[in-house]
Order: structure tokens, then sequence, then C-alpha cells
């Protein structure tokens, strides 16, 4: 099934030429595993980034730069890499009480996924520790059925990837495989779908704030 | 914008890169270096890393192309966006590395993207010519906006300072710009 909501240019630009920060960069990341489109425009762009790097002036490098390098080169033998690059390790375990039909995606690979810990009824967060960005803000949600998450606003934006089920706010209805970008003008109280829980894979730029007490539950995590 | 094709066409370039994985040509390394180092250079001091980091980094993206020349794979990607693409890594592992320094860096060499494998492509050459042509035909205005906020950190803040004008001004402006760039893309999809 094709994802219906997708990052916008922005992100997948500043993903593309790396500088989105390890958190959305990350979300965006396992985006990109179930979306053909999205893969095609950061290909693209990251063609608008070698054309650009084409085009630049270039600023001259010191006298030597070219003998330190085959130095280097010498040095370390001929250093070349030929066999494929390792396999990426197994995602550092799978916290408990997920649902059974979900698939964690290979890019939360490499980051420890915190035990869920209920923050509010039907409502369960586990922090996402990014490798290199111990900062990030990242977590997974898992949200029963029927539930919501209390009204909030971000200070910068919030990427929402949904890994399994489906919720709705008053813009629209997302499922497994959308990313959801919103940024800290929306004031949005997300509900899941009646049928079954949704697990998010979530990333902010900016701290979330919560109207009420959850704000005050949830300071451990964001 | 006029984006110059390089001095022997892109072809050549791929051809450089191919001869490195093939033969251990230092020969075609050297007119690799001579061609991308300077120009990685001005890349990665755009980015907002002071002078000798870009420098070093420069260099230590060569030095990956040496080693990583046998990945090189024209079908997929150009010599100018495969070379981009390893900067841009090494410019992420860097910056991560002076975040987090007693932090072992475990995945320095694997990519953010992975490989998709059995995805048709469009061939290189003509994907790249295109973007050439996309970013050809911009205004001229729209085209310093591509330039001047692709590479940054905070594009947003750097238009408005470039340009003196107002930070939702330039949000608005860059969102256009990359609009109109995405529109001039869309044949590549």
């Amino acid at each position: 099934m094709n994802p219906r909501a997708h990052p916008s240019d922005e992100t997948l630009a500043r993903f593309a030429v790396g500088t989105l920060p390890a958190g959305p960069r990350l979300v965006v990341a396992a985006h990109l595993e179930g979306c053909a489109c999205c893969r095609r425009t950061v290909r693209a762009f990251e063609a608008v980034g070698g054309a650009l790097v084409e085009a630049e002036a270039g600023l001259p490098l010191a006298p030597d730069a070219f003998a330190r390098t085959m130095d280097r080169i010498a040095r370390e033998g001929a250093g070349m890499v030929h066999r494929p690059a390792p396999a990426r390790p197994a995602p550092g375990g799978r916290p408990t009480g997920l649902p059974p039909g979900l698939v964690l995606p290979a890019a939360l690979a490499g980051c420890a996924i915190g035990p869920l810990r209920p923050v509010a009824p039907g409502v369960r967060i586990g922090r996402v520790r990014v490798p290199g960005d111990p900062k990030a803000n990242v977590m997974l949600l898992d949200i029963g059925a029927g539930r919501g998450i209390p009204d909030h606003t971000h200070a910068g934006l919030e990427f929402t990837q949904v890994l399994h089920g489906a919720y709705h706010d008053h813009r629209g209805r997302y499922a497994a495989g959308d990313l959801v970008e919103v940024d800290g003008e929306v004031d949005h109280a997300p509900v899941v779908d009646a049928d079954g829980p949704c697990v998010c894979l979530v990333a902010m730029e900016g701290a979330l704030r919560f109207r009420g007490l959850l704000g005050v539950l949830l300071r451990p995590f964001v | 914008m006029t984006v110059p094709s390089p001095a022997g066409g892109g072809a050549d370039l791929d051809g450089l890169i191919l001869a490195i994985a093939r033969d251990a040509d230092r020969q075609a390394f050297a007119a690799l270096f001579r061609h991308f180092a300077p120009r990685l250079k001005s890349y990665l001091a755009r980015t907002g890393l002071p002078a000798n980091a870009a420098e070093e980094l420069a260099q230590e993206t060569m030095l990956a192309v040496w080693r990583k020349a046998s990945y090189f794979d024209p079908a997929r990607a150009g010599a100018a966006t495969w070379i981009f693409t390893i900067a841009r890594n090494l410019r992420i592992d860097l910056l991560r590395r002076e975040r987090h320094r007693s932090t072992l860096d475990a995945d320095a060499e694997s990519e953010p993207v992975d490989e998709t494998s059995g995805e048709t492509l469009l061939m290189t050459a003509e994907r790249e010519a295109r973007v050439r042509a996309a970013l050809s035909a911009l205004s001229e205005e729209q085209a310093a906006i591509v330039r001047l906020s692709f590479f940054q950190e905070k594009p947003h803040s750097a238009i408005a300072q470039e340009l003196g004008i107002p930070l939702g001004t330039a949000k608005s402006r860059v969102r256009l710009a990359l609009a109109r760039l995405r529109v001039l893309l869309e044949d590549l999809k």
C-alpha cells in the first residue's frame, strides 16, 4: 500500500543534504523504507546537491593536500574496500507489548528502545536513543484503540511515522506508512481508530507542549 | 543559474572513478582530486564549517573516494552526486562526533539511505542532465535562493541575512523556490 502522507519537500531536501537533525532523520529514514516515491525525490535532491557541488567555484587547498592524502593511502596500504558493508545489527531489543504484527523499521537498528511506560490511560511511550545524539527527542508511542493524545502544540516540527494501525485528527486520517509532519502552529488532538491500537515513531525538533497534567508526566521523555 | 558541465564531461569523471576501482590508478585519482577537492572544500565551507575543518573533510572525502571506488555505480549516480553523498555523510559523522566525543561511532561507514535494489531508475546521465536543466530553468532570484539555502543548517536565517529580508519572508521564499524546483524535477519521477 502506498503511503498518502509524506514529508515536505523541504524536509526531503534537508534529508538529502544531511542537515536534518538525527531524530527527524531517523523517522524520515523509516518512512523512506516504505515509500518509493519519496526515495526518488531524495535521489533527485541528492543529484541537485551533486550539481551544486559541481558548480562551486572551488577553494584552493593547502599546497601539500594531495601529497598528504597520497601518504595516507600509502601508509594505510591500498586500503580499498571491496567487501560489502556489514549488515546493520538487529534492532536493539524489541520492547514487550507491541502488537505482534508490527515490524519495526530497519532504521531503528542500532537504537536502544526503552521499555514502554504508561503515561496516560491507553498511552504508552518508549524512549528511543539515537546513536551519536543522546539529546534527540525520539519516541515510540503505543496508543490503545479509540484512545487519544491530549491537545498539544509544538515548539518546532513534529514528525510522526505511523508504523501500525491508524489515527485521525481534524486534518485527516493517517495509516501505517504515512509520515505526518506538523509545525508549531498546529494545535491538534489525535485519536486512534476504534478497531485497534496505533504505534508511531515520533521525533520532534523542538519541545512538545502539552496542556495540563500530561505535560508533567511526559517531562522525563521529551 | 548556469551550471557548467565539468571540463571533459561527467562521463569522464565517472571513468576516473572506475579506473581507480579497476586498477588503483593513481593518475586518475590525481585528476579527480584536482577537480573535486577544491569544490568540496567550498561546498563544505558553505555548510558552515570553518576553513580548516572544510579542508580536512575535503581530503577525508577524497580518501574515502579512493577506498570506496569499487562501490561506485554509474548507473545509480554520477560522479559529482556520488562524491557529494560521501562528503555529506562524513560531515554528518563529524558533527555527531563533535556533539558526542566520547561515543564510539559504530556505523560511520553506513549510508543514511539503504541501497534500494530492483528499483527502476532512469539512466543516471539523463537524470543528472535534467537536474542541471531544472536548476538553469529557475529564475535568477530563485536560483540564488536555492544556491544560498540548499546546504545551510538554518536556511531561513541565512537567506534573511544575505538578502536583508524578514525571516517570515525568507521562509516563504525558500518554500516557493523549492516547490518550483520540485515541479521542474517532477519529470524525473
